[in-house]
């Protein structure tokens, strides 16, 4: 249930994007890590809750999951993690850095002409 | 009208979790978040760690909780000791930590603990201004958890199997356990413990002695 958390997070710049153009939110995207664990509907739960009220209230929140991804520190070679398999598939080294799926990114507002 | 952004959302957390750490940094202290499902043995372990390095570590923790100030009330009596209570919430985030370090004597202090409300999802994703995290899993909850919650293995810096005392009695298979581990962290140390017997513990010590003391000298 971190999603409540990161709707509260989430909140503030899209709310900012409003009063800058001074308009309504109609569609909000977000990119997801898939080691963020976000369950989606809770996410829009928790931003359709606290956006009540504001200029986002009703606004549709898409949540597009990015997959995993990691470098290799042998070979230096990227790849997406599999089922959460962090060994290199060209050299078998499990010795690899998380490069993507970590983070929650607020990509795209939709505000009404 | 349609207005593309690249805003991370956590970025207000890392921004006061940089503080924070950095905060603790100029002080020389050495921080670890310690993350477990509940149960798991986490006050167990800061018990005998507290106890076990007495005056001779500067040592301080900070304990989260969704309610009661129980373990700061175990802990008190070994350190200095701050109890949050989220009211619910599952997780600690940087602001919380900023908050109960204002009302902590860090005078004299080298390692700090911080206790993250037992849960294996939630805690993982806020940065709190640490310099390690350690993942503790008990083998009373089955070793398929390593492999459903994947990211604290990921990102731990070490792993501590606890309860190990009681694996004849449970069901829990050790070989599985580590291949999990290794196809998610292929380098992180694992430390077999029996935390409330006080065994298998030295190694862990020697953890957290080595690399307080490495940051002490930084």
């Amino acid at each position: 249930m971190h999603e409540l958390s990161l709707a509260e997070l989430l909140l503030p710049p899209v709310l900012a994007l409003a009063e800058e153009h001074g308009a309504r939110v109609t569609l909000v995207v977000v990119q997801a890590g898939e080691l963020q664990a976000i369950v989606p509907d809770s996410l829009r739960l928790g931003f359709a809750s606290l956006a009540a009220g504001t200029a986002a209230e009703g606004a549709e929140l898409v949540v597009e999951i990015v997959p995993v991804t990691a470098r290799c520190r042998r070979c230096g070679g990227e790849f997406v993690v599999q089922e959460h398999v962090y060994v290199c598939p060209a050299c078998g080294v499990a010795d690899v850095e998380t490069t993507g799926g970590t983070d929650l990114v607020l990509t795209r507002v939709e505000l009404e002409d | 009208m349609r207005v593309d952004v690249v805003h991370n959302v956590l970025k207000l957390n890392d921004a006061l979790a940089a503080q924070i750490r950095s905060r603790l940094h100029e002080r020389g202290i050495f921080t670890l978040n310690l993350i477990s499902a509940p149960g798991s043995g986490k006050t167990t372990l800061l018990e005998r760690t507290l106890a076990h390095f007495g005056e001779r570590l500067g040592q301080a923790v900070i304990v989260g909780d969704l309610a009661t100030s129980r373990d700061a009330e175990r802990l008190a009596q070994f350190a200095r000791c701050v109890q949050i209570n989220t009211d619910g919430g599952c997780h600690l985030d940087a602001a919380m930590v900023a908050n109960a370090l204002d009302t902590l004597d860090l005078d004299g202090v080298e390692v700090l603990y911080i206790e993250n409300v037992g849960n294996l999802v939630c805690p993982v994703g806020f940065d709190l201004g640490h310099d390690a995290k350690v993942g503790v899993i008990s083998v009373t909850e089955g070793e398929d958890k390593v492999a459903k919650y994947p990211r604290l293995w990921r990102e731990a810096d070490v792993v501590l199997l606890n309860k190990i005392d009681l694996l004849p009695y449970v069901p829990f298979d050790r070989d599985r356990f580590y291949a999990d581990l290794r196809d998610i962290n292929g380098t992180v140390p694992v430390i077999e413990v029996a935390a409330a017997k006080g065994e298998g513990l030295e190694a862990w010590f020697a953890w957290v002695a080595e690399r307080a003391q490495k940051a002490n000298g930084e």
